[in-house]
């Protein structure tokens, strides 16, 4: 058993609950820019926005211990991949569900509507979701753990770069407006006319619910690991 | 290159003995255009038909490439002792991605005869099918392989390929669409390209990765 590395380190968790208590007193409290439609939900920046933020990195670590385990195949690199991507797809879960309450409040007017609209960021999402998904499905299809690890570590490789080109790409590309900020050419980040009250929290913010989707992610590991250990008894 | 023709060679001959493949391709393809023609019939407005037209392209490639495919485990080992992995699976994409290409343009014919497009730029459709259906196809043989190994057939590979269709499709539709504008409509350099760059992209990785599938 591994017992040593980052994951059984305890500063960064303390350091994952003050960021995520800063951010969630913080958030509600500080000030926030007055914009029309946006008004008070704009807050939903500190979490929304953060949860695709831990899946994108989440899943680019995942993507990582693939391909380590294709070049090297030892079984810790697979149950760290698999276990990073099924956190993701949690954080994947959260990012839609706290879009779409946004949504709800912001695009519908209000009324309480639906909170999906066709826009060229929520389709890449799903997909991406979507994809996921299916590489749940492989994993359970499969007994035999080798033949598991190395097949699921070839999808997730081809999933991920399918997927993030598309993410990259298809927003620059689609004729369709986006509602997502950084529309017109560009699906970054940079167009957010955040106040500096905002950025005061919005960067704990990021790196707090990183920090958090970690720490699910390494108990995750750990559980898993434990379970392979016993299971080999 | 020898290899690879050779391995295109053995592909075709196999193809070309089994008729009853050939005969089910072609009668899945009609039925399936027919269906939607009767379906279809108060519909006239062409963005329904381009989008019905990309549904059925993907079940026919779906259809055709498993099949291809299908009942080919036992002959696969003896494959393997003979060529390395990233020569097969080049032949493969290379005879799948053509063998797509036919029955989709088959299916275009259909299509056109019983519903039709209207007023169409001929040549940015066809260029968009082209690109469309080779990127499809290496991209179901990928997953197909994949699904294969994990023993799940058709349904598995139903389930790895449909979101990793969809950049390819999207990108189609639209590029489609502004076909069907009838005039020559600006901006569809882009996504010609994007198409490209997907094409270009499921080669390099079905060539990269397909080796870890091939090794028992």
């Amino acid at each position: 058993m591994i017992k040593k590395g980052i994951l059984y380190k305890s500063w960064w968790k303390y350091l994952c609950i003050i960021f995520l208590a800063y951010t969630v007193i913080a958030g509600f409290l500080i000030p926030v820019p007055v914009k029309p439609i946006l008004h008070e939900t704009i807050r939903n920046l500190y979490f929304h926005v953060c949860m695709w933020f831990a899946m994108m990195f989440i899943l680019t670590v995942s993507l990582y211990y693939s391909i380590m385990y294709l070049r090297n195949p030892k079984e810790d690199y697979d149950i760290i991949a698999s276990q990073c991507s099924y956190v993701g797809l949690i954080f994947g879960i959260l990012g839609l569900i706290t879009g779409a309450l946004w949504a709800t409040y912001t695009w519908e007017g209000g009324t309480g509507g639906a909170g999906w609209i066709s826009d060229p960021k929520i389709n890449g999402a799903f997909i991406a979701l979507l994809s996921y998904f299916a590489y749940v499905v492989l994993r359970n299809a499969m007994d035999d753990e080798q033949k598991r690890s190395r097949i699921s570590a070839v999808y997730n490789i081809f999933a991920y770069v399918m997927m993030m080109v598309f993410i990259m790409i298809y927003p620059r590309l689609s004729n369709v407006d986006s509602m997502h900020p950084g529309n017109g050419g560009n699906p970054g980040f940079n167009s957010y006319d955040l106040d500096s009250h905002m950025r005061m929290v919005f960067y704990p913010a990021v790196i707090g619910w990183i920090l958090l989707c970690c720490w699910i992610t390494s108990i995750n590991i750990r559980t898993e690991r434990i379970k392979r250990y016993l299971h080999n008894i | 290159m020898n290899q690879i023709m050779a391995i295109i060679q053995r592909e075709l001959r196999h193809e070309l003995r089994s008729r009853k493949a050939w005969l089910a391709i072609m009668l899945y393809t009609g039925s399936t255009v027919y269906i939607s023609y009767l379906g279809m019939q108060n519909i006239t407005d062409a963005s329904t038909h381009n989008a019905v037209f990309w549904l059925l392209i993907i079940f026919i490639s779906m259809f055709a490439t498993s099949g291809s495919f299908a009942g080919r485990e036992s002959e696969m080992f003896y494959i393997y002792t003979l060529v390395s992995p990233g020569r097969f699976i080049l032949a493969r994409l290379i005879y799948n991605g053509v063998f797509l290409l036919s029955v989709s343009l088959l299916a275009f014919v259909i299509f056109t005869f019983f519903i039709g497009f209207g007023e169409t730029n001929l040549l940015l459709f066809l260029s968009t099918l082209l690109l469309t259906v080779w990127g499809i196809s290496s991209l179901l043989t990928m997953s197909f392989s994949i699904a294969s190994k994990g023993g799940g057939g058709f349904t598995l590979m139903a389930v790895l390929s449909f979101p990793l269709l969809v950049p390819l499709l999207m990108t189609a539709q639209h590029l489609s669409e502004l076909s069907l504008a009838g005039q020559s409509s600006p901006g569809y350099g882009g996504y010609i390209s994007v198409l490209l760059a997907l094409d270009a992209m499921i080669a390099a990785l079905c060539y990269l990765l397909f080796p870890y599938l091939w090794r028992d």
